[in-house]
């Protein structure tokens, strides 16, 4: 458990580093967009890695923390600030409303009903463009903070506590349950345990985290889309979970940094991006169901133990 | 009121033979197919394709098309879903990731802009001071036959038997001696051929574009669950209730309301009823 914490506190060194060592505002970039990545991913597998129910539209919840962000500064005049503890309550909400009627059944509802709000939702941003403006979104948003270093600090210190405030959650007895629903949920349910509360709770905090992604990110790039919606990007999340290993909190955010840095080194590949994420996903379906990142450091972790 | 009727009656059959092909592959193979708007596209765009490029003339190009979807689905279940099959979400993942790969190989080849796919009737009816064209007319006709062909096929035909044995119990069909592999594969093809067919019939009226599998998989999904996943006959019904809704509201009121249609079915009808209207309780 110690050298868990201690490796979390040496990659924390090194991704406050990095910005230190390459000083162009390009790389800060690149790595601000992968914190917020991180943020997703890691919010992604609190809920879905630990339970089992697979969400396919986590971009609902991103969308939706973005475009608050976006409503509240551009038509409202919002001080920026403000973003940041209203992106997640709206998230919370679109979590609620799809939650009650779909977690508390089995199969594949949850999956397929989130797909579907996400997409339904990426078309209303685009039909109601009077409002949303369209194709284009809303542009002009103003940065929360002038300079871009100070802001790459923020939102790694925004990952940061998520990822420990949801690896405490999964190492507790919250977690245990959790992961009890995904082994078996009927023994959960005849243990007493209320699954459908901890189902929705715990979605609930996973978009809240993702919302509050969608305005980091969205402060970042001063300006919304429908494609913060796009089924695409809740694809990309879910391949870098499996990347990392699903389940193991920390593993899907290593996951989303490295494959946000490698098709931004590989700057051929960045145009083919979705492609290398698809072969990459392929592969990892068909042999290394585990993921890479995870199985490594428990590799390495019993060699240094 | 009458042209309400006759638009409803076109969407919804489009909305029937997508939905049905869907519910059958989940309800004999219990997979979930997320690749089954991909189908539709490659049968708009295989209709294209070999009408402007290959200069074919569009009857045999619509029968080629579907044909070649139906073995791209086959292909797709043998060497990609089958190994796979125990796993749900991977299901879910592997044919997600071969709806993303067909979208990104026609935007490859055919760029993003709406191509234009000949009429197959060219001409246009009037009924009480409604226009309709012979291409939505034809949708509406080839819908209903082919959803005839296939209740034929499944009640009539050894192979049909079979199939309707596995949705009841995989196993106790197994244990009588049928291939159930080689019959997940068959429904597989038969169902990417019916969106493939969907696909062929609008493709003249709606806008061929590679991103245009997206919508129709939410729409067959949305009915699915309205009709009872693994229902045909629900999903016929609950396609009906879909398009006519979105006809109406598309008419009274706006037509970017209708959009929020399918969403709202899906979940009111998990809040009253999950098992929608023919599914049995309990099934999953």
């Amino acid at each position: 458990m110690k050298i868990d914490w201690l490796a979390a506190v040496l990659a924390l060194a090194a991704l406050a580093a990095i910005p230190l060592v390459f000083t162009s505002s390009y790389i800060i970039g690149v790595m601000t967009v992968a914190v917020c990545y991180g943020m997703w991913a890691a919010s992604w597998d609190f809920m879905s890695g630990l339970t089992g129910r697979d969400n396919f539209g986590h971009s609902l919840f991103i969308g939706a923390g973005a475009y608050t962000a976006g409503f509240l500064n551009v038509e409202f005049g919002a001080n920026p600030w403000w973003s940041l503890p209203a992106a997640p309550v709206i998230a919370v909400l679109f979590s609620l409303l799809m939650g009650f009627p779909t977690l508390r059944l089995r199969g594949p509802y949850f999956a397929l009903a989130m797909l579907s709000a996400a997409t339904v939702m990426q078309n209303l941003t685009i039909i109601f463009s009077v409002y949303t403006g369209g194709q284009d979104g809303l542009n002009g948003l103003f940065p929360i903070l002038d300079s871009t270093l100070a802001y790459y600090y923020l939102t790694l210190a925004f990952l940061a506590a998520s990822a420990v405030l949801l690896k405490a959650l999964a190492n507790s007895s919250w977690g245990v349950i959790l992961r009890a629903i995904r082994g078996d949920e009927a023994a959960c349910q005849a243990a007493g345990i209320n699954v459908t509360f901890y189902k929705i709770v715990s979605l609930a905090i996973s978009a809240a985290i993702a919302g509050l992604g969608g305005a980091l990110y969205a402060h970042y790039q001063l300006q919304v889309g429908p494609d913060l919606f796009a089924v695409v990007l809740s694809i990309n999340i879910i391949i870098m979970v499996y990347v990392g290993g699903i389940g193991s909190i920390y593993g899907p955010i290593a996951g989303a940094i490295f494959l946000n840095v490698l098709t931004e080194t590989l700057r051929g590949l960045s145009e083919y991006r979705l492609w290398v994420y698809t072969l990459v996903l392929m592969l990892i379906l068909f042999f290394l169901p585990q993921g890479i990142m995870a199985p490594l450091w428990q590799r390495l972790r019993a060699r240094l133990a | 009121m009458l042209q309400i009727l006759v638009y409803g009656a076109v969407i919804s059959s489009i909305y029937a033979l997508l939905a049905v092909g869907f519910t059958l592959i989940f309800g004999v193979a219990r997979i979930l197919n997320l690749a089954h708007g991909a189908f539709y596209a490659l049968g708009a765009y295989g209709a294209y394709t070999l009408t402007a490029n290959a200069h074919l003339p569009l009857w045999l190009a619509a029968i080629l098309s579907v044909l070649l979807v139906g073995g791209f689905g086959v292909l797709m279940e043998r060497i990609l879903v089958r190994p796979l099959r125990r796993s749900m979400l991977a299901v879910l993942l592997i044919t997600l990731a071969v709806a993303l790969m067909v979208e990104q190989v026609l935007l490859l080849i055919f760029g993003s802009e709406a191509r234009n796919v000949p009429s197959m009737m060219d001409v246009t009816y009037h009924f009480a001071a409604v226009d309709i064209s012979g291409q939505r007319l034809l949708a509406l006709g080839g819908a209903i036959i082919v959803l005839i062909c296939l209740w034929l096929f499944l009640q009539y035909t050894r192979i049909g038997s079979a199939i309707l044995a596995i949705a009841q119990d995989a196993e106790a069909a197994q244990y009588m001696g049928i291939a159930t592999d080689r019959m997940y594969s068959i429904v597989m093809g038969v169902s990417a051929a019916m969106a493939a067919i969907a696909g062929v019939l609008v493709a003249p009226f709606q806008t061929v574009i590679p991103g245009m599998g997206l919508l129709p998989l939410v729409k067959s999904f949305a009915i699915v669950v309205v009709g009872g996943l693994g229902s045909i006959a629900g999903s016929i019904i609950g396609a009906l209730l879909l398009g006519f809704s979105e006809t109406i509201i598309a008419f009274k009121i706006s037509i970017e309301w209708s959009q929020i249609v399918s969403v709202a079915a899906v979940l009111i009808t998990l809040v009253i009823r999950p098992a929608g209207f023919f599914g049995k309780r309990g099934a999953f």
